[in-house]
């Protein structure tokens, strides 16, 4: 029952197209550079597309749906090893052989067709330095980067300067408290996010000066109030000095904080405006201070 | 509501079977038209059924043609084979009235005729059915490899197509360089 699918007219191809699954439409984008090029001229979009960096395969984690917790069958896992491709759909594995593709081809084929400019989300799992070391040769950009959990601190020190520079977002889910972390805040980067479910990380007024990010967020923070009130008198002091974070958010770990707000704001200049407590600085400058439950929060304008 | 005969086109279409009228149907006489395809066999369609096409709807409404005269000129769809507008009209006639429902059950199951289903349906400008027959078509590949969907939807490879438009381009070449020694050949 062969059918001459590329000989329908265009508007029939184009709704069959709509009717297929992704799974059909990657297994049709290998077969021939016409067919790439008609998957890709679909539009497919796509709502989940995260790339997960294992030793020794990469796997693609597609959905098409926006819900957020879709069921298993909506969603596509691709795992691609050296020399052959693993499709699960929930109902069953199914193996693909693309000898000459190799893993940076799969990352470029993908991106290609759901016309991605970047890899949506790339999760670095536990993977070796040195395997580390060959894939960021054929990462592209990333829109949003995140260490698991899983990488040990020296991979996560390495994944990070090796691969945050290409991204939009980083996010580093468990980076020991033990480790110092003002390394990492004077990158130039847009935003980032650490995480540590259980130690917390140590934030001096320093670290705070030194931040060159947009938006950071660190989860949990332990700062004292004697360090904040450093940090607020310094800034007040760095008149016509460039200062590039737009907001820092410290999570502690109490639920409920209750700051002395004598001592953070102690030989301070402030006014309150809508419960916010706002700086105003020589040059312009102003800086917002609030708590918002267990949020520390500044804001840079 | 329709009868189908066979016979050639020469041949007047035979009176319709009567069709099972509802009861609460209206009283107004329901006109019926005539359509053929490559293999001659007339049909005998109603216009609600015929509905559904928007070419041969257009084309009744421009042509106002008394039910004699529709008979004694059935719609010729030569590029359409029998069985295939066996099964258009077949459908046309199961969804007279009705609005189509999302998912279609009475759709024609022989696969292998889909692909001059599509073109059918596709000349005869039926949106409905268009629709579910490239869903069809969607839905034979599913769980396939790239292999098997190669072989199903005779995707030929990058070689084969290159060929072929290098084939294609050299024909082209052919043709422009007639063209140009016509042009010349006039031109003197």
């Amino acid at each position: 029952m062969p059918i001459r699918i590329l000989s329908l007219p265009d508007k029939d191809l184009r709704y069959a197209l709509d009717c297929m699954g992704v799974d059909v439409l990657i297994a049709l984008s290998i077969c021939s550079k016409r067919t790439k090029k008609l998957v890709k001229s679909s539009n497919r979009k796509i709502h989940r597309h995260i790339v997960h960096l294992d030793e020794n395969y990469t796997c693609f984690d597609i959905c098409e749906s926006e819900r957020v917790f879709q069921p298993k069958t909506d969603r596509i896992y691709f795992n691609v090893y050296y020399t052959w491709a693993v499709l699960d759909q929930g109902n069953g594995l199914e193996v693909w052989i693309k000898n000459e593709f190799t893993q940076s081809d799969w990352i470029a084929h993908f991106l290609s067709i759901f016309n991605e400019p970047t890899i949506p989300v790339l999760v670095i799992e536990n993977v070796s330095l040195s395997y580390l070391d060959s894939v960021t040769q054929f990462i592209p950009k990333v829109r949003i980067l995140n260490i698991s959990e899983r990488c040990s601190n020296g991979l996560t020190r390495k994944a990070f300067l090796k691969l945050a520079p290409i991204a939009r977002f980083v996010q580093v889910a468990n980076y020991s408290s033990e480790n110092d972390i003002s390394q990492f805040l004077s990158l130039n980067l847009r935003d980032l996010d650490f995480y540590d479910g259980e130690n917390p990380f140590k934030v001096t007024s320093v670290d705070l000066l030194a931040v060159n990010i947009e938006d950071l967020s660190i989860e949990y923070a332990n700062i004292t109030e004697r360090e904040l009130n450093r940090f607020l008198k310094l800034w007040m002091k760095r008149n016509h000095t460039f200062y590039r974070p737009k907001s820092i958010r410290l999570t502690l770990e109490d639920e409920e904080i209750e700051l002395n707000h004598q001592e953070v704001f102690k030989g301070v200049q402030y006014q309150t405006v809508d419960h916010k407590l706002r700086l105003k600085r020589g040059d312009g400058k102003e800086l917002t201070f609030f708590v918002e439950e267990d949020v520390i929060v500044f804001e840079f304008t | 509501m329709s009868s189908t005969e066979q016979g050639t086109s020469s041949a007047a279409p035979a009176e319709p079977t009567t069709a099972p009228e509802s009861a609460a149907a209206p009283e107004v006489p329901e006109s019926f038209y005539y359509v053929h395809g490559k293999d001659k066999v007339v049909h005998k369609v109603s216009a609600g059924a015929l509905q559904h096409s928007a070419l041969i709807h257009g084309m009744i409404s421009n042509l106002g043609y008394t039910e004699e005269q529709a008979k004694a000129n059935p719609f010729p769809f030569e590029n359409i084979d029998g069985d295939i507008l066996q099964m258009v009209v077949d459908w046309c006639n199961q969804h007279k009235g009705k609005p189509t429902p999302p998912e279609d059950t009475n759709l024609p199951k022989q696969k292998e005729k889909l692909f001059d289903l599509v073109l059918a349906v596709n000349y005869l400008e039926i949106k409905e059915l268009l629709t579910y027959c490239c869903k069809q078509v969607a839905m034979m590949v599913k769980g396939k490899s790239p292999e098997e969907i190669r072989e199903i939807w005779m995707i030929p490879t990058d070689a084969e197509d290159e060929a072929a438009e290098k084939e294609a381009k050299k024909r082209a070449g052919k043709e422009a360089a007639g063209e140009t020694a016509a042009a010349a050949g006039d031109a003197k």
